[in-house]
């Protein structure tokens, strides 16, 4: 009595696959409890101070000087809106880029790159993870940003979701690349943890980027981030963007047309050069 | 000598010996050191980075053309925001890479498995901290040296310009304050074995009640309170004012004092609560458990 | 291995035609469910010469390739329903193989089929047909239950939700794993996490099996329960490759052997057959306390020694040494005094019926385990 393979793949199937993928992030993340909720409360280690800050700057017009950059007085959204965004960033770097390689710690990536599913459909599934993991912890800070800090914003939310699109897709695009070149690496730690944070700082997640130096300041202007942020705080701030709104909104497609094709092909690239060597189970 | 080998029991335990195996210990620490190299990023890197946003966040906020500085400089007698940000940051990750390093020092010699058969040589459990805390004393001097060195080359920020000497002297009298932070620190983790979270906490606390980044003076009341209790506060405060305002003696004679209260408090307190950790451990017989 | 290295001089006993008939012949291929073809691979390793200066390095002009074949051409077949194993030593290249076999690993040379499926131009469809369970690999979510494991890999699998539901909660029942399907993995027993690996190798119904090393680091009793799951599977209609350096597990299980050793498969046959190959020969084993390992040259030049072997073995504080040849009754009183001459115990000797061990012995000189 001959078995035939039970595995029927149509279109569904694929999603179903990535879906699981995504659900099975979603429930390791929240085994460790902990971890979770300082996702959420671990912003506010760096918030209050910059709270504070803002606060030492402040004459009985709020912060005038800040204004005069901005356009705005509301400083603490103007931070809570770039925490926000930056949580994204560093869930590209810290999440998605460990996302192969905790799963070869973890001793399953082999067994998940056996299944007979593109091994990119992974990476997509975590990413369908992490957003809605992330989505979930800026919105808990901004819940308690409210709280302490006073955060609000008036403007058109739908267009400013919108304009996150691009620049999302972007971002995890480069985080299949940024996740295949973890894979090799011995320790990446320290070179993530410096990344993330530059990139974050010059992308202006903290202040409006023309305080930069100039020496500082053509590498925030390359950032395609930086309009990102500029243009969804224009948005929801009234912030006076650096560009015509338009033209960010061109950087941030150009950005995505660019990243997603480059993170897939370095991706590629890096599961040929496993299939090669066989590096996949040392840990 | 002879008598050393044939009966090593009849050794007794001179301070001599100590002393050899407080410095073997250190020579340890300083090898394992020596083999991750990211320390240099450690070292040379984030002291800059760190202390950045912060600087370039004040920028912004004095607005284009400084005019909101007034209103800083009410609050702090100064106008130079970078250096007041950076003596803050370089005390604060001077007090985080101890916490680090102490409590993950024991935690670490746990987890590998050679924390009970160090506990089993007869040297004293604090040769054996000291011995740690040696090394990592080193290179804090090592981190602040090259911290000041980067910020002049870097952002041309000058820190020696005022009253040096009592400067440091607050330094000085820091150094076992933050050895006992670390030591109570290390107790700690030893007992809950959780450092992560331990060390973001006692971080955030510093953080956000010394007044790192910013004037004391414009917390609200209560957490005025709790950063009166807080060593760090007065250390912050004392280097700050000697360096960026040339406060004199007069001046920071109250600073200096609780401080030196402190360095003696500190030490004496870490040193009971990790003698208190260590007999529970003992009854408990979890210390080669993780 | 290194101190049985010269004995590799000697010529082997079992005849080289005889060898030959045993080995694959590729005319049988028709039937085969599996069927492997000359598979080589060797690893390069591209790295600067130690002499190498610093301006030669940076024009990676210093550079030198260290190959290291792991796998030296490969053959077999197997037919629908069997169980193949592959035996042999730790690094004679099992697992390379069947790293090769479940996609992980891209040949250098040679070429595969899968249930008819070609290994290079159709992975997926070979994946699909394939369950295996890896070594050394945790190869499940210890953070997850046994049943969000095999939910998750189903879907993965390509199974429809409800055809999914059923086959999860029937490979629960069937390895014993219902009453603690709930709880995380990580406090399962390591005989219930190999159950649990096994249940998701065979969720998607693949008619190929792939075990690498199944029982290593199990309990006797686990272990014995998984070598009958093993025939179970067998007895569903699967085929399995395992690999295994148990002889005892390979004679159990195996309807056919494969005999590994530096990579290349030195013997293929039943191992009722492969032990029948050396059958002319008495094979004694002798247990000896305080052995002097230098004697075994003058062992094995006893007229009438064919092969020898020897092994110190930790656990009983003993030498275990194999003489194979053809007339034991004249080398073994020899052998004893020459033992005892040099202040040899024996504290145990017999002369038994070849082993697949002893045929792994006559082969290459070498015990299967050092």
């Amino acid at each position: 009595m001959p078995s035939t393979s039970l595995a029927q793949p149509t279109w569904r199937s694929y999603i179903r696959a990535a879906l699981a993928i995504a659900r099975k992030d979603t429930i390791v993340f929240f085994r460790y409890p902990a971890n979770a909720l300082f996702r959420v409360i671990e912003p506010i280690a760096w918030l209050t101070p910059m709270y504070f800050l803002g606060k030492s700057f402040a004459g009985s017009a709020g912060n005038t000087g800040f204004a005069a950059y901005t356009g705005t007085n509301d400083y603490m959204s103007f931070i809570l809106l770039g925490a926000v965004l930056a949580n994204y960033i560093a869930a590209v770097f810290w999440g998605m880029g460990y996302a192969l390689k905790s799963e070869m710690d973890a001793g399953v990536l082999e067994s998940n790159w056996m299944a007979p599913i593109p091994r990119a459909l992974l990476l997509v599934g975590q990413t369908l993870a992490s957003l809605a993991i992330t989505t979930f912890n800026s919105a808990g800070m901004l819940l308690l940003g409210w709280l302490l800090f006073g955060f609000q914003v008036s403007g058109n939310a739908l267009a400013a979701a919108l304009i996150l699109i691009p620049m999302l897709v972007a971002l995890y695009g480069f985080g299949f690349a940024f996740a295949a070149i973890v894979l090799l690496m011995r320790d990446a730690n320290t070179m993530v943890d410096v990344s993330n944070y530059l990139i974050s700082m010059l992308a202006g997640s903290q202040f409006p980027v023309q305080v930069l130096p100039r020496l500082l300041l053509p590498l925030s202007l390359a950032l395609p981030l930086t309009y990102g942020f500029d243009a969804i705080r224009a948005l929801l701030l009234g912030v006076r963007p650096l560009l015509a709104l338009h033209y960010e909104i061109a950087i941030l497609i150009g950005f995505m047309a660019v990243m997603t094709p480059l993170g897939y092909f370095v991706f590629k690239r890096i599961e040929r050069y496993c299939q090669m060597r066989g590096t996949l189970s040392m840990h | 000598m002879d008598t050393h080998i044939a009966e090593p029991w009849r050794a007794g335990r001179s301070l001599a010996t100590e002393l050899r195996a407080v410095l073997m210990i250190a020579r340890k620490e300083w090898m394992i050191f020596r083999r991750y190299p990211s320390w240099v990023i450690a070292l040379f890197i984030w002291p800059v980075l760190m202390p950045l946003a912060y600087i370039f966040t004040a920028q912004a906020l004095g607005g284009p053309g400084g005019e909101s500085l007034t209103r800083f400089q009410q609050l702090t007698g100064t106008r130079d925001y970078a250096a007041f940000i950076v003596l803050g940051s370089i005390l604060w990750m001077w007090l985080n890479m101890t916490l680090w390093d102490v409590g993950m020092y024991l935690r670490n010699e746990q987890m590998h498995g050679t924390l009970e058969s160090n506990w089993l040589c007869p040297t004293w459990r604090v040769s054996l901290i000291l011995g740690g805390a040696l090394t990592k004393l080193l290179v804090s001097v090592a981190f602040i040296l090259i911290s000041l060195l980067e910020f002049r080359v870097l952002l041309g920020v000058h820190l020696l310009a005022g009253n040096v000497g009592l400067a440091l002297l607050a330094l000085l009298l820091t150094i076992p304050i933050v050895h006992g932070i670390g030591i109570a620190f290390a107790s700690l983790v030893l007992r809950f074995k959780e450092a992560n979270a331990m060390v973001f906490l006692v971080r955030g606390i510093f953080m956000i009640f010394c007044g790192i980044t910013f004037p004391v003076a414009v917390l609200p009341g209560w957490m005025q309170v709790i950063a009166a209790v807080l060593p760090l506060t007065y250390a912050i405060h004392a280097v700050r004012a000697a360096l960026l305002a040339n406060a004199g003696w007069a001046e920071l004679s109250a600073d200096l004092l609780v401080l030196g209260a402190y360095a003696i408090a500190a030490p004496l307190l870490g040193y009971i609560l990790f003698g208190i950790v260590e007999r529970g451990a003992r009854r408990r017989g979890d210390l080669g458990q993780y | 291995m290194a101190s049985s290295a010269p004995v590799l001089e000697f010529p082997p006993p079992v005849p080289a035609d005889v060898l030959a008939a045993h080995l694959y012949t590729p005319s049988r291929a028709e039937q085969l469910i599996v069927d492997v073809h000359d598979l080589r691979k060797v690893f390069v390793k591209r790295r600067s010469a130690p002499d190498a200066s610093m301006w030669q390095r940076l024009a990676l002009r210093a550079q030198r390739t260290d190959e290291r074949v792991a796998v030296a051409g490969v053959s077999f077949g197997i037919a629908e329903g069997e169980i193949f194993g592959l035996l042999g030593p730790n690094g004679a290249g099992k697992t390379t193989t069947i790293r090769m076999l479940s996609t992980l690993l891209q040949p250098s040379a040679g070429r595969a089929t899968i249930n008819g499926y070609d290994l290079a131009s159709q992975p997926d469809m070979v994946r699909r047909n394939l369950g295996a369970v890896l070594t050394g690999e945790r190869s499940i979510y210890w953070k997850l239950s046994a049943r969000e494991n095999l939910e998750y890999f189903a879907a993965l699998y390509h199974l429809p939700p409800a055809i999914a539901r059923r086959r999860v909660a029937e490979l629960l029942e069937r390895l014993d794993l219902a009453s603690r399907a709930n709880d995380p993995v990580e406090g399962y027993s390591s005989g219930m996490k190999q159950r649990v690996a096994i249940a998701k190798a065979l969720l998607a119904n693949p008619p190929v099996v792939l075990l690498d090393e199944p029982t290593i680091g199990l309990d006797p009793q686990s272990a014995r329960n998984l070598r009958e799951l093993i025939l179970e599977i067998k007895r569903e209609g699967r085929t399995v490759l395992l690999t295994t350096h148990y002889m005892e597990e390979a004679d159990l299980l195996c309807d056919r052997v494969g005999i590994i050793d530096l990579g290349k498969i030195i013997a293929l046959d039943t191992p009722a057959a492969l032990k029948r190959s050396i059958r002319q020969l008495d094979v004694m084993q002798l247990e000896v306390e305080a052995f002097d390992e230098a004697l075994m040259p003058e062992l094995e030049a006893l007229p009438g020694v064919q092969q020898s072997a020897v092994r110190y073995r930790d656990d009983e504080r003993v030498w275990s040494l194999a003489l194979h040849s053809t007339d034991s009754r004249a080398v073994l009183p020899r052998a004893i005094a020459l033992i005892t001459a040099h202040s040899g115990r024996i504290r145990h000797m017999a002369v038994a019926e070849p082993s697949l061990e002893d045929v792994f012995i006559a082969l290459t000189g070498k015990q299967l385990r050092d």
